[in-house]
């Protein structure tokens, strides 16, 4: 079966300014992401999740390495078409309404019937009875909704979400969550990055862990659990707390 | 061609609704309204001072729109992230630009329009008489704002917004003194100093070419190879500037 995604050896570095000397941020990624799954990409800040992301949909290049949408190159308007994307923390044109946002989005993504898959898709993210106000007055989480309801609009086969649930209140994570939920039942494939552990684990069939630039983990949930876990400790949370531990230690042991 | 018209949509109605573009249209207004009171100053002239003064009145808001928000137009999309989930769409980078391009320049284009008609109430009130051949003015500044805006779209496509607003207004003050710097470079005795009056005569945009103010508020003969050529140079110069910037952002990483 095709993947959904596939890196191999994605390496990346940047540096800030010219005077600087490079810092890697990718070390090697090597992913492939099963098409219908959800997988969590989990790990602390700076771990290198935002820029895996970026190379991915095709915002900054791999200084080596190769990438792959549907076997296809993420630059191509082919690959684009399958995917929807939520980047984090994100800011829209503040001055459109709700309608006008995501109905250029629809147009964008060259839907036909653009107008009423985005009344439709709005009501479906509940904002239907703000369709006709700026998104200037929309709260943080109605903006997380119009958000993940552009990379939704289309019925994209892969949904690429970067941290959708931070910054919410638990109202708003539950809203997102259950919007995360009802794609995954409808078999769409879903890459999920975040540091919010208990989400990753209520939402992700498999997840990878991601630690200054590798991927140090990799594989189901449950297996994962099972493996590195004492007795006592029986979330993911502990788990991960447990690894990033394990590898300052040893970053502190190999210097 | 629907993924330009969409840019071209969001463009168009997200600068509309900026409250700058309020201030600078009331500016406006003031400065053609306040023409009339120029009579007593006039030495008879008043008719004539009134034509060139609503007609650079145009042109300032014009160009000054065109600088204060187009300075903008594609770094804030950068810089707040938005153009993120435009390029997760099936749309090529060149289609992004020109969209911009179409939507901030139709805007001006219908304000410049607008303020040119009014100016022609205004003399109607003051004359009893309308001077329509003013309004040839009309095509030749928005030639000229099309110049400007193709080196607003190429410097905000890779540098910050400020530099952009800078640079816009150096472009427009230098391309109106480029009449001056022809006679500096034919009168000078340095042979270095002719040679680069020269280059950047020949290179930086001749914005006088659009200047028809004197030639409509006096009443002297407009030159029709002078026209063709002032046309042709104007769209070949912004077709060059967006093809360069359609370069310079294909090439642009998101980092």
């Amino acid at each position: 079966m095709q993947s959904a995604i596939e890196l191999k050896n994605i390496k990346r570095s940047f540096k800030n300014h010219f005077w600087q000397r490079k810092r890697e941020v990718l070390k090697g990624i090597s992913l492939e992401i099963r098409t219908g799954e959800v997988f969590g990409f989990i790990g602390p800040n700076g771990a290198g999740k935002t820029t895996t992301i970026k190379i991915i949909t095709g915002l900054i290049e791999p200084d080596s390495g190769s990438v792959s949408i549907f076997g296809m190159n993420p630059h191509s308007l082919k690959a684009k078409q399958r995917i929807g994307f939520l980047p984090e923390s994100p800011y829209f044109y503040e001055h459109l309404t709700g309608y006008e946002f995501l109905n250029i989005h629809a147009r964008l993504g060259n839907l036909c019937n653009h107008k009423e898959k985005t009344v439709t898709l709005l009501e479906r993210v509940g904002l239907k009875d703000s369709l006709n106000v700026q998104l200037r007055f929309y709260s943080r989480g109605m903006l997380q909704r119009i958000g993940i309801a552009q990379a939704m609009i289309g019925s994209p086969e892969l949904l690429i979400l970067d941290e959708p649930l931070t910054g919410l209140d638990p109202i708003g994570r539950k809203e997102i969550k259950d919007l995360i939920l009802a794609e995954k039942d409808k078999g769409t494939t879903i890459f999920f990055s975040s540091h919010i552990l208990p989400d990753a684990e209520a939402v992700c069939d498999r997840i990878g862990i991601v630690i200054e630039g590798q991927i140090r983990e990799i594989g189901d949930l449950s297996a994962l659990l099972k493996k590195g876990l004492s007795a006592d400790k029986i979330s993911l949370e502990d788990w991960f707390v447990e690894q990033v531990q394990r590898e300052t230690e040893d970053v502190r042991t190999d210097e | 061609m629907n993924r330009i018209k969409a840019v071209f949509e969001n463009t168009f109605k997200e600068a509309l609704r900026q409250r700058i573009l309020a201030l600078l249209a009331l500016f406006a207004l003031l400065l053609i309204i306040v023409s009339v009171f120029l009579e007593p100053f006039a030495l008879g002239e008043a008719p004539k001072i009134m034509r060139d003064f609503g007609l650079a009145a145009a042109s300032l808001f014009g160009v000054l729109t065109t600088v204060i928000i187009g300075s903008t137009l594609i770094h804030r999309d950068i810089e707040k992230r938005t153009i993120y989930t435009v390029l997760s769409k099936p749309i090529r980078r060149g289609e992004i630009v020109f969209g911009k391009f179409l939507g901030l320049g139709g805007l001006v284009a219908l304000l410049v329009l607008a303020m040119l008609l009014i100016h022609q109430v205004v003399l109607f009130i003051y004359e009893g008489n309308f001077a329509p051949h003013l309004l040839i003015a009309f095509p030749f500044t928005i030639i000229e704002v099309s110049v400007i805006l193709g080196i607003l779209l190429l410097f905000s496509s890779f540098s910050s917004s400020t530099l952009t607003s800078i640079m816009g207004v150096i472009f427009f003050i230098v391309g109106h003194a480029m009449p001056d710097l022809k006679l500096f470079a034919e009168s000078t005795k340095v042979e270095a100093l002719k040679y680069i009056a020269y280059a950047f005569y020949y290179l930086l945009p001749n914005l006088e070419n659009f200047n028809l103010r004197s030639e409509l508020a006096y009443n002297l003969p407009l030159l029709a190879d002078q026209i063709v050529f002032s046309v042709c140079y104007g769209l070949i110069y912004t077709m060059f500037l967006i093809y360069i910037t359609t370069l310079v952002f294909e090439r642009r990483e998101f980092k």
